[in-house]
């Protein structure tokens, strides 16, 4: 099997012709169909990907110029629809659901000769931290600790996402982050996750969550790869009304691992002493790396930070609701027949729809309903005005924001849930950026004593991905993080 | 009825902007095309699908409420109207709630020749609905999506109606507006423009009644059927000691009643939020000064100067601007002409004849070129307008110009003093009792000799001139 | 704000949802600890704040109206439940 390899990588092996395009596809399918005891992949798009990598090997026979995604092996969070794919959303309302349009997201990886292995598994609608909430299953993450045998979650809700690439099942992927679904699920699995500015990367073709928060992004193995899928996937597009105008940048041949003048900020809010010793540990040693390559470590205070899961958990349910309106069985999707109109909606609705999306879609009605309106819904938008002060007032300062990415590491499928809202403190650290619609990234740190990976993020300024992702790959070099999870599943 | 009952009318009239492709899609707006074929990803609300805005739906808005001496907001917001329904594929319908593109107005209308203004609350642009067949099918429903996105600019009334004339009259005029506007055509029968009228009644000096919500009357004729059945049926409830209920109700074309749509338990909780798929509208002034330049002349005004320029009564301007085209054809055959003609001829023998076979202005067999020279015909005296409505006839169904059906016809009038004089003086002649008489003071036969001349000249004698050379002839 | 069965069902209505007793039971339960939770924002203070629905700071982009119909009735059709005629077909609706 490939082991380990990177979007850098395999460009290299590909260029320098060590192996085709078709090899590499083959081996990752392969190994796919072997490790499905980790759950990742709802559909494995064998022909597409076998079809993409020949079309790559006759470019590189005809000695054409080939980008650095061509042939690379890919695979996608199963929110990205794909033409003639299955999309599913992880849901069973979607389940038999083939979309007849490409997302543009993924469409922009297909036009650079990107090869599709297939759909990853996700919390359905992207609703949850876990990915247990899927109507596949829950993901099993390849990382378990060193003490006890548990089966842990690969966070979510783009677990699939991270779980795949830290298995060796693709080289690098696309999730979507909505309260820090891309960076808690990169940081449980030892990679790296971006969350772009809001507006960076276009949502058509993206099944919808919560659209003022939304974002899909990378998981990868390196800072470099994610700057090349970032730069990949970016771009104003005109289907998408709140897709930024801002030209797209290229983050890949800008990298610049220099932190040298560069204030970063600390919030102190961010510390608590329910933090793990070990996350405080490595958090740490961040600002003391930091410092030591010649940047300047500052507290600041965003002193909202409190507020801004309760405010998620309102506007993303809010939003939510309505997005999940339309799924009602009368154009695509399930349909439980009944005799008449409302009795069709409600049996479909309930009946595709898991527990997770039904409380959110609750909720998300209960904070719009008359009378509660103004109370919940509007509330949480000031609050959101807020927290985006906070974050431009500590922007006056600083170039970017350091704190850990995770309050908690990698835990066991099976642990007990009491209560929902234990779950939704999973984003406590990710949720603030997607309120404010800022860049963020999640790094690898290293190992806790139980072996299983801790990832810190930093956060800087609307369209700031360049910085992010210099700093990112400073820490990345000096770190040398570079551990693969044993391979038990196979 | 009894006297003390006052009726309150306020309307929400639906107009769809006339472009080409949807508010929020670039899907055809096309009418009557196959079902489900103007139905795009957006449109059909597939999943990941996203709005993005027609920039002609939202000037056509402006302009709309610029016609309508309404406020432009300069900033909106597009929120989502969230229900379900079978022709509504998102789940919801984006609509403007808080924050319209335009605020307050007013229109004025004219009953009986009384002029009344009725304020205008504000227009907002949203999505229309698709359509649903419930008779296709015993236990079906059938779905059409063409119409499902199609931009509608709602504009909703004071209530400021207190009778079922006036509120067609209010309708009438927005609709007058609006074809001047060119934001919409008006065509009520394709369902283009569409109202719900809000009823209540009350006694004089009393406070508003609870009212009921007529929908989708896409008619004159419906809209004032509709309100006073409703009128009857509320005042009955009250003096029969029941309560009205707030309610939706539709207009049953086929008895002329109302009934009931939607139960009062089942009373709907929109949700409204802004649609965080869409940013808020910002419009910037010059873009609104730049619109209101293109404005064209507005009934009211162009009412006042027809009465003015033309001297011609209120009855005669009000019907010529009652629509942009017409008054253009009128202005296009009256310029440098009689005005008496021109309205006589616009007025009452077009009309008819459009009338009779159903056509509009734009459609007229006969166009406002061939119509005034017709006209100039008559005004230099080459045809009696007795000819000219002949030629007129002619003109309807044939291709020929003026000029060639007049002398095909023969009905050049016969202006010559010295020819018109020798059939005098035969008739004259050949009715010498009739001369006597005259001569003996019965003067009223002058008529009789003239009606015999006619006859012999098949009518083509110049009348006035006739008239006079008669008399001299016999008073001689 | 507690939920009970009656204000979870008001709720399930809206939402087109049918719940068993079973389900309405665990949902009560969520949905006051969620809100519960929630209602810490009560605290906070946002008399002279504008409320934010959108963080991406740019004017709306317009479209220009061009007509297309890309979309063939097969491909809109390709994933429906039940149509006839090129229409999407529901259980009878009577208004």
């Amino acid at each position: 099997m490939l082991k380990n390899l990177t979007i850098e990588g395999t460009a290299k092996l590909l260029k320098d012709k060590k192996i085709s395009a078709f090899e590499i596809a083959n081996s990752y399918i392969k190994e796919i169909k072997e490790s499905k005891k980790l759950n990742c992949f709802i559909t494995i798009s064998e022909e597409v990907a076998f079809d993409a990598a020949k079309k790559t090997d006759a470019r590189i026979s005809e000695n054409k110029k080939i980008g650095l995604l061509d042939g690379v092996p890919l695979a996608y969070k199963d929110l990205f629809c794909t033409n003639n794919i299955l999309t599913t959303a992880s849901s069973k309302i979607l389940s038999n659901f083939t979309p007849t349009y490409e997302s543009t997201v993924t469409a922009n990886c297909k036009s650079q000769g990107a090869v599709v292995l297939g759909k990853l598994n996700c919390d359905e609608f992207a609703m949850g931290s876990t990915n247990k909430t899927s109507f596949y299953g829950p993901v099993i993450n390849p990382w378990k600790s060193s003490d006890k045998d548990d089966e842990l979650v690969p966070g979510g809700s783009s677990g699939g996402s991270a779980a795949a690439v830290a298995a060796d099942l693709c080289v690098a992927s696309l999730g979507t982050d909505t309260g820090g679904s891309i960076r808690q699920p990169a940081s449980f699995t030892g990679l790296v996750g971006l969350k772009p500015t809001y507006g960076r990367v276009s949502r058509w073709g993206t099944v919808a969550f919560a659209s003022s928060l939304d974002q899909a992004g990378p998981i990868s193995k390196t800072v470099e790869d994610a700057a090349i899928l970032l730069e990949a996937i970016s771009g104003h597009d005109n289907k998408d009304s709140t897709s930024s105008l801002k030209a797209n940048e290229q983050f890949y041949a800008n990298l610049n691992s220099s932190v040298k003048g560069l204030k970063i900020g600390v919030p102190k809010e961010y510390m608590s002493d329910d933090l793990p010793e070990e996350i405080q540990n490595f958090w740490n040693d961040g600002k003391k790396i930091l410092a030591k390559n010649g940047a300047e470590i500052v507290e600041i205070s965003l002193p909202s930070t409190s507020t801004a899961l309760p405010a998620y958990y309102i506007i993303a349910p809010a939003e939510a609701s309505s997005n999940l309106s339309r799924y009602d069985g009368v154009k695509y999707g399930l349909r439980v027949q009944e005799k008449n109109l409302i009795d069709m909606y409600e049996s479909t609705r309930s009946e595709g729809f898991g527990n997770e999306v039904k409380r959110r879609i609750m909720i998300g009605t209960y904070v719009l309903s008359s009378g509660y309106y103004d109370a919940y819904y509007i509330k949480a938008q000031k609050i959101r005005s807020i927290i985006k002060n906070d974050f431009d007032s500590a922007f006056k300062n600083v170039d970017a924001i350091f704190t850990p990415a995770t309050p908690n590491t990698a835990f066991p499928i099976n642990r007990e849930e009491v209560d929902p809202v234990q779950n939704y403190l999973n984003d406590i650290f990710t949720v603030p950026a997607n309120l404010a619609g800022l860049p963020a990234i999640s790094i690898p740190f290293g190992l806790d004593n139980s072996g299983l990976p801790i990832g810190m993020q930093l956060i800087t300024n609307s369209f700031e991905e360049q910085m992010l992702l210099n700093i990112a790959k400073n820490l990345q070099d000096t770190l040398n993080f570079n551990v693969q999870p044993t391979q038990w599943w196979k | 009825m009894n006297n003390n009952w006052q009726t309150v009318i306020g309307i929400e009239i639906h107009a769809q902007v006339n472009s080409k492709s949807k508010l929020f899609s670039s899907s055809s707006t096309e009418f009557g095309s196959a079902p489900n074929t103007q139905v795009s990803l957006v449109d059909a609300a597939m999943p990941g699908m996203l709005p993005v805005i027609n920039k002609f739906c939202i000037e056509q808005a402006i302009k709309s409420g610029l016609g309508l001496n309404a406020t432009i907001n300069n900033k909106s917001i597009f929120d989502r109207k969230n229900y379900f329904y079978q022709d509504l594929p998102q789940g919801y319908q984006i609509s403007q709630f808080k924050d319209p593109i335009v605020g307050e107005g007013t229109v004025e209308i004219d009953i009986d020749g009384k002029k009344k203004i009725i304020g205008i609350e504000r227009l907002h642009l949203e999505q229309d609905a698709g359509k649903s067949l419930h008779d296709q099918d015993p236990n079906m429903t059938f779905v059409d999506l063409n119409r499902s996105g199609i931009a509608l600019m709602e504009i909703v009334s004071k209530p400021d109606m207190a009778s079922p004339e006036e509120a067609i009259a209010y309708v009438r005029k927005v609709r007058t507006i609006l074809r001047y506007l060119d934001t919409c055509d008006g065509n009520m029968e394709q369902g283009s423009l569409r109202a719900d009228v809000n009823i209540s009644v009350r006694k004089e000096g009393d406070e508003l009644g609870t009212r009921c919500e007529i929908k989708n009357l896409n008619s004159f004729k419906h809209i004032g059927l509709a309100i006073n059945f409703e009128v009857d049926r509320q005042i009955k409830l009250i003096e029969n000691g029941d309560k009205v209920n707030q309610e939706t109700r539709l207009y049953d074309v086929s008895t002329d009643k109302t009934r009931s749509m939607r139960s009062k338990e089942d009373a709907h909780d929109y949700r409204y939020f802004p649609d965080p798929d869409l940013l808020p509208l910002n419009l910037n002034q010059n873009w609104i000064d730049e619109i209101k330049k293109t404005l064209p002349e507005l009934p009211d005004t162009k009412k006042i100067r027809f009465i003015n320029d033309y001297k011609i009564s209120e009855y005669d301007a009000d019907v010529l601007t009652q629509d942009k085209s017409i008054s253009e054809y009128f202005e296009d055959v009256a310029t440098n002409r009689s005005t008496k003609l021109s309205v006589s001829w616009v007025a009452s023998e077009l009309f008819a004849v459009l009338n009779k076979l159903n056509l509009t202005i734009d459609k007229s067999p006969i166009n406002s070129k061939q119509l005034g020279s017709l006209i100039d015909e008559i005004e230099n005296g080459t045809i009696s307008n007795r000819a000219a409505k002949e030629v007129f006839e002619e003109m309807v169904t044939s291709e020929k110009s003026v000029k060639d059906i007049i002398n095909d016809k023969g009905l050049v009038q016969i202006s010559d003093t010295t020819e018109i004089e020798k059939f005098i003086n035969q008739v004259l002649i050949d009715n010498p009792d009739n001369v006597q008489k005259y001569k003996d003071g019965k003067t009223k036969l002058l008529g009789f000799f003239i009606g015999e001349v006619m006859k012999v000249t098949k009518g083509k004698a110049n009348p006035g001139l006739l008239n006079q050379l008669v008399k001299k002839k016999l008073d001689n | 704000m507690e939920f009970d069965k009656n204000s979870t069902l008001k709720l399930a209505k809206l939402a087109r949802l049918s719940l068993n007793d079973e389900q309405l039971d665990s949902l009560e339960k969520d949905l006051t600890s969620i809100v519960s939770f929630i209602d810490q924002l009560k605290e906070i203070n946002t008399e002279k704040i504008d409320p934010t629905s959108n963080s991406l700071n740019q004017d709306l982009i317009l479209r220009d109206d061009i007509a297309e119909n890309k979309l063939s009735n097969e491909d809109l059709l390709r994933n429906v439940p039940d149509s006839e005629l090129g229409f999407f077909v529901v259980p009878k609706v009577i208004e």
